[in-house]
């Protein structure tokens, strides 16, 4: 009963177009005020410390690390050097195009961030060079939702905070479907080159491969400054997003100087204004959560379900229809934040591994980014492109199709995604 | 108001460069301190940098609660906003007042209630103690484990900070009563297909998505194809 209340209540608030935050927060304050005993200093308490925690601080510096990865010139020269190594094949600039937004994706954590920075400089780019501009809109859309599934990932940062999973080891988990998913869409994008003709490039020598590479050496060094230094240890998690911040400031401003030191204060505030709007959504999740756990609606739910007869390949339907059906609302953070703590506890009584389904959930986030009407990479790409959305959503059709095959792969074919990590011992 | 726009502007971009300067500041010193290097070996290790990490959240703290009251002027708080960017320009900007003063109705209890908490966990102690009064039975309030400082005064960022975000829901709800236009979303800042450099703070939460209501007075873009009327 107070579960139906709760969820009404705050479905009736996010439907009036109010933040999200904004109404977790009301829901939670409306039924501490009427209907429950929980002390409110308890929950008092929960707004001062619902962030107070090492973890979560990784999201801001991931955010700003992107947003000077972004602009110092790092996207430009992956894609150089992706343009050298693949861009003789059928598809020539798109498959550069998917080969940058997975390597950028290794240095980002965010997927919009991966569609501006690549999209805004591959775009026109492919434009001049004869490609249909759906075509390469179509790619960037896609590619960029690498973004959030390889490592590092912002996402991912969410999950591991709403459901004490360990970050390094979903970072780890990233990487094989990472690479799975960026070879699906690349065969996807060679497949519709190779039928319409599309131009080639010519081939690169060996010796501008290794300058490509050469120039792209400091960008592509931050990817094993994170990934290796959590993997041995050196790091933790946020400790990385840390150094990686440091690191593409001084790589964007000193060493290829495609920014200028008085952006920076510019850069902070925008990095700022964007964290801080996830972060107050954690304070506010962290207090619902919180709420529903008081509640015991997380358990009820899971013994109601299991009650039913419920089964693992049932279930992770269920979750993925569900899923699928928010990203048609909300954006992948809130999502996350809000369903992850709910359906979480039905998912470890029926065996499913923690890290395995975070990486479910992940994919699924990717796909909701890809389609009207609030996938953020849609809208970032229809800025860049200038097209419309209705256009957009006619573009990204073939390469959407083949990312919801991929879901299906990732979600009953648990290998994929904790082989990784139990193979470097991570879990 | 100017000033106070400013100083907003300012102490969370100060607090989001400091964090990241003491957090990288803090590694280096745990992995150079372990080289033997004569001297400079032990001058690390006489410093301590064991505060780091909780001085990084606070300010973190800090920079998410003014931060979230620059958002609300920004306009970057993310909703739902698929259903009511299809009603009617009259209904929609009913909902959208409503949503508003909503948010400042919510971060004002939140800042009364916070008000109240650090007032009863040292506040009050630590005013009359300052003005020499005698604090009788008032508790002297925790403090942090690392800094040591009274966490009334860490934790009055969700006061101040929640005020704040009530002062702009309400200054954001008067402009738009006013002019039926929200914080702005800026389109101008991606100028088509020719530009090759995205300014430095394009932000991709600010799109013209559904994530935000739209306002009144701008057409949508995206779906303006068929309705006409482009900007």
């Amino acid at each position: 009963m107070n579960a139906a209340i709760i969820f009404g209540l705050l479905l009736a608030l996010m439907l009036t177009g109010m933040p999200i935050s904004i109404s977790l927060g009301l829901t939670v304050l409306t039924f501490l005020f009427t209907m429950t005993q929980v002390p409110l200093e308890s929950v008092a308490l929960k707004l001062f410390t619902g962030i107070e925690n090492f973890e979560i601080m990784a999201i801001p510096f991931f955010i700003l690390a992107g947003n000077f990865l972004t602009h110092g010139g790092v996207a430009r020269r992956m894609i150089l050097f992706a343009t050298s190594m693949v861009g003789h094949w059928n598809g020539g600039l798109g498959l550069a195009g998917v080969l940058a937004c997975a390597l950028f994706a290794a240095v980002s954590g965010s997927s919009p961030a991966t569609v501006v920075a690549i999209g805004s400089i591959l775009l026109p780019a492919m434009v001049k060079a004869g490609f249909p501009t759906r075509f390469g809109a179509g790619i960037i859309t896609t590619s960029g939702a690498l973004g959030i599934l390889i490592p590092p990932s912002i996402v991912m940062v969410m999950y591991a905070v709403a459901t004490n999973t360990s970050v390094g080891a979903l970072f780890m988990a990233g990487v094989v479907p990472g690479i799975v998913l960026a070879t699906v869409l690349g065969s996807v994008t060679w497949y519709r080159a190779r039928k319409f003709g599309y131009p080639r490039q010519a081939r690169a020598t060996w010796a501008e491969r290794f300058k490509a590479f050469r120039d792209s050496i400091w960008g592509l060094l931050l990817i094993i400054i994170v990934m290796g230094g959590i993997y041995t240890g050196i790091f933790t998690p946020t400790e990385a997003a840390a150094m990686s911040a440091v690191y593409a400031f001084f790589v964007a401003v000193f060493v290829y100087r495609d920014m200028k030191l008085k952006d920076v204060p510019k850069v902070l505030l925008n990095s700022a204004n964007m964290s801080a709007m996830l972060l107050y959504i954690i304070t506010n999740a962290v207090m619902f959560s919180f709420i529903m756990t008081n509640e015991n609606i997380p358990q009820t739910l899971a013994d109601w379900m299991l009650s039913q007869g419920l089964g693992p390949v049932a279930f992770l339907l269920a979750v993925n229809v569900l899923l699928l059906a928010a990203g048609n609302f909300m954006e992948p953070s809130s999502i996350v934040l809000i369903f992850a703590p709910i359906l979480f506890p039905v998912a470890m009584k029926l065996g499913i591994n923690p890290v395995h389904f975070g990486i479910i959930m992940v994919v699924n986030m990717e796909v909701g980014m890809c389609h009207p009407p609030v996938g953020l990479n849609l809208y970032v790409a229809s800025g860049v492109t200038k097209m419309g959305i209705t256009e957009l959503t006619i573009a990204v059709w073939p390469w959407l199709l083949s990312m919801l095959c991929f879901l299906l792969l990732v979600t009953y074919w648990p290998g994929l995604s904790i082989w990784f990590p139990r193979y470097l011992g991570m879990m | 108001m100017k000033i106070l726009d400013h100083l907003e502007e300012w102490l969370i971009t100060f607090l989001m460069g400091g964090a990241t300067l003491i957090t990288f500041a803090a590694v280096i010193h745990r992995y150079m301190s372990g080289l033997a290097i004569p001297g400079l070996q032990d001058w690390l290790l006489s410093l301590n940098f064991s505060w780091a990490q909780e001085l990084c959240i606070i300010m973190f703290v800090w920079m998410a609660k003014f931060g979230a009251a620059y958002g609300v002027r920004t306009g970057i708080h993310v909703g739902v906003d698929v259903l009511i960017n299809r009603l009617s320009d009259r209904n929609r900007f009913k909902v959208i007042v409503f949503g508003l003063l909503a948010g400042a109705a919510f971060t004002g209890i939140v800042a009364t209630f916070g008000g109240r908490f650090i007032w009863d966990n040292g506040a009050h102690y630590a005013l009359l103690h300052a003005f020499g009064m005698d604090p009788g039975d008032l508790p002297e309030g925790p403090t942090t484990p690392d800094l040591e400082w009274p966490t009334w005064l860490v934790y009055s960022a969700v006061p101040l900070g929640s005020s704040l975000m009530c002062f702009r829901f309400l200054q954001v709800t008067y402009h738009f009563i006013r002019s039926g236009e929200l914080p702005h979303h800026d389109h101008g800042h991606v100028d088509g297909i020719e530009a090759k450099e995205m300014p430095v703070d394009v932000n991709v939460y600010d799109m013209d998505d559904n994530l935000h209501p739209h306002d009144i007075k701008h057409p949508m873009l995206g779906e303006d194809e068929d309705e006409g009327g482009k900007q």
